[in-house]
């Protein structure tokens, strides 16, 4: 081995989390090269996107809505277990969910700022980002939404910055550990602030769609201003935020081998999360219902004509409210099937993200209105795919450097293994 | 949306909007500010060696945080819910008069019964001029053997309890030492001399934190069975101990072990 190879492993040894066995330099250099090809890719294909335009997407004017939307609302609903579990722990003293609050607080700074990067290059013209906030649009639910998911990152990231200041060589530092301290005892404060922001901009980007009185496939009644989507979506997001959160942990047990939370907490992630979404998938159906029979013909349309397009049939809405709704949440709340259950809520949510998203475009509205379809470019999927590398990467340094799962020693310990 | 900005009307809905917003930014920089203050004042009053202590301990196994009154035999089961300050327990004497179970004996090793001993492998004499000498307790340079560099502070330097007393290297680890008792050092010594440090300590002396008589065996039973199962080999069960005795310099003595880990545990730095 050369002395920059030697100097390389050695550094890596001394930023690993102390006494807690982690794969070797060269295996996690392995690991990490597929997903960084992936990032450099991504960021290759916003980079054209931001220097050429829109022009290098296969969106137009009537499809404005793409891939890059459904990675967004998809993301930031999976990331909703970051302000839920800290809800959970600090503000109703659940601390049985302790053990996870790292790792979920790390996910959510993963899906935010990955969904804040998308948008970047989705609206373009990044120099002029401050025009949102001095300029905005007051009519508009994006508003509410830039303003919450903005305030939202930066409270994720002042959550993340403790998690960072606990790497070995960092809290050699004083200085650091104190910070670190200081700012633990005013997480509650950090807690509750996220849950406000995040219940507002979960809820303003489902009222975004329930608001669109030119697409009836999306639009909804609801209570006062908010629409009934903007409910559904706090809802659904609150629902499957510990569902990721138990499946990206189960992956990283998985994939390292070690037992990185006590046993008690998968059961009780799946309950809450299972009984959230029995509680959502009643008020979908509520909502469907009333959507076919009252709002809908009430501008024209006929519930069936929604469905005459394939593929969007009726499967499709059978799956949505059943297959991934109904199904997970008993796997979840019975406590036997917890991964599937998880698996199944997530999918469940991509998939109304997907359905709000790309079907309510491709319907047509106006008699001459035509189907559209619509795939997207490779600078699309590219991006979405750097996107997704990012979460990977991010995710696989944090939980090699800093303490994700501060009692996985314990159940080293515990376990022998 | 701002005062002054086009779009902006004094409605109740912009003000409503402009008053939640700037609160939750004003919110969220307060929390910054505060706890930037904090972290300055505490730096600057000298409380940050023991917020450092109490971070590591929070992160010690259940297992090495057992009250001393479990690892002498007084109560059957006890997390020490002090950061192993018994001095403010309030719980202390409840258990102190209560008789031992633990039968005395130190594993081949010497622990002479004259010292305090701290958990993180250090103990404490009491000396006749009124300062405490502070050396290596047997099991740990049984563990070390004859460090590489040793880094002592110099005399004059003020040491907070479970603060840095002093670094050691061996085989490229670095270990630093915690201090079992806050106060000056007058004098330095060294692995030769049998004592590292001499403290005049601070005030009136109070050692209660500090494990001594039948609490000593119930500790190292514990630390020699965590020893044991750390350097076992992964793919290998671990055995009953054989009664043998702890070898000098086990660092030399086993060079492919997981040094990191084991070390972290016995110096009380996770």
């Amino acid at each position: 081995m050369t002395s920059a190879a030697t100097g390389v492993v050695m550094a890596d040894r001394r930023l690993q989390v102390r006494g807690e066995a982690r794969s070797s330099t060269a295996r996690f250099a392995l690991w990490l090269a597929p997903w960084v090809l992936l990032l450099a890719l991504g960021i290759y294909a916003g980079g054209l996107c931001l220097y050429y335009g829109l022009n290098q997407t296969n969106m137009n004017n009537r499809f404005a809505f793409g891939l890059w939307i459904f990675l967004d609302l998809g993301i930031i609903a999976l990331g909703a277990g970051a302000f839920f579990t800290g809800f959970l722990v600090y503000i109703l003293g659940r601390t049985e969910l302790k053990p996870v609050l790292n790792s979920a607080v790390v996910l959510g700074f993963i899906c935010y700022s990955g969904a804040m990067a998308v948008l970047m290059i989705d609206v373009g013209q990044p120099l002029r980002a401050w025009f949102t906030f001095w300029h905005p649009n007051v009519h508009s639910m994006l508003t509410e939404v830039t303003f919450c998911i903005t305030c939202y990152l930066l409270v994720l990231t002042l959550e993340y910055i403790p998690v960072v200041l606990r790497n070995r060589q960092l809290r050699k530092l004083p200085p650091f550990v104190v910070f670190e301290h200081r700012m633990h005892l005013l997480m509650p404060v950090l807690a509750g602030i996220g849950t406000l922001l995040s219940f507002f901009h979960q809820g303003s980007l489902g009222g975004l769609y329930g608001v669109l009185r030119g697409r009836p496939f999306a639009f909804r009644q609801g209570f006062a201003i908010w629409p009934s989507t903007f409910f559904l979506f706090i809802l659904s997001a609150v629902a499957v935020g510990p569902s990721f959160l138990m499946l990206v942990t189960a992956a990283a047990r998985k994939l390292t081998g070690r037992k990185l939370v006590p046993s008690n907490v998968f059961p009780r992630l799946g309950f809450i999360s299972g009984v959230l979404l029995a509680a959502y998938v009643a008020l979908k159906a509520v909502d469907t219902l009333i959507w076919l029979n009252v709002t809908s013909p009430a501008v024209g349309f006929a519930p069936w004509e929604y469905y005459a397009y394939k593929p969007f049939g009726t499967t499709l809405l059978f799956a949505e409210i059943v297959v991934f709704g109904l199904l997970p949440a008993v796997l979840l709340v019975q406590g036997r099937w917890l991964l599937p259950g998880a698996a199944l809520a997530c999918c469940g949510i991509l998939l109304n993200r997907f359905v709000l998203t790309v079907q309510t475009l491709a319907l047509p509205t106006l008699s001459f209105d035509p189907f559209l379809s619509y795939t997207p470019s490779w600078q699309e999927v590219a991006s979405f795919g750097g996107v997704v590398a990012y979460g990977v990467i991010l995710y696989s340094l944090s939980y090699r450097y800093l303490p994700l799962f501060p009692q996985s020693k314990e159940q080293t310990h515990v376990s022998g293994r | 949306m701002f005062p002054g900005v086009d779009g902006f009307h004094w409605t109740f809905g912009h003000i409503f909007f402009l008053s939640v917003f700037v609160a939750v930014a004003l919110t969220i920089l307060v929390t910054l500010a505060l706890a930037t203050l904090r972290t300055a004042r505490d730096l600057r009053t000298g409380k940050a060696a023991g917020i450092c202590w109490h971070a590591d301990f929070g992160e010690l196994p259940e297992a090495e945080r057992r009250c001393r009154h479990e690892l002498a035999g007084r109560v059957e089961h006890r997390t020490c819910p002090n950061a192993f300050d018994c001095r403010s327990c309030p719980d202390y004497a409840r258990f102190a008069d209560l008789a031992p179970t633990v039968e005395p004996r130190t594993y081949g090793m010497n622990y002479p019964g004259d010292r305090f001993y701290h958990r993180g492998h250090t103990w404490v004499r009491p000396e006749t001029d009124g300062t405490f000498a502070v050396g290596l307790d047997d099991m740990a340079e049984r563990i070390v053997g004859k460090p590489d560099t040793v880094e002592l502070p110099a005399a004059g330097t003020e040491i907070e309890l479970q603060g840095p007393a002093w670094k050691m290297s061996k085989n490229r680890q670095t270990i630093r030492v915690r201090a079992p008792l806050e106060g000056t050092v007058v004098a330095t010594g060294g692995a030769g001399q049998g004592w590292y440090l001499k403290l005049r300590p601070r005030g009136q002396a109070n050692l209660r934190h500090l494990l001594r008589g039948a609490e000593v065996p119930g500790w190292l039973a514990g630390e020699l069975d965590r020893l044991q199962l750390q350097l076992t080999q992964p793919d290998s069960s671990p055995s009953l101990a054989d009664g043998g005795i702890l070898v000098s310099g086990l660092m030399d003595a086993m060079p492919k072990a997981d040094w990191d880990a084991a070390l972290a545990a016995t110096f009380l730095e996770p």
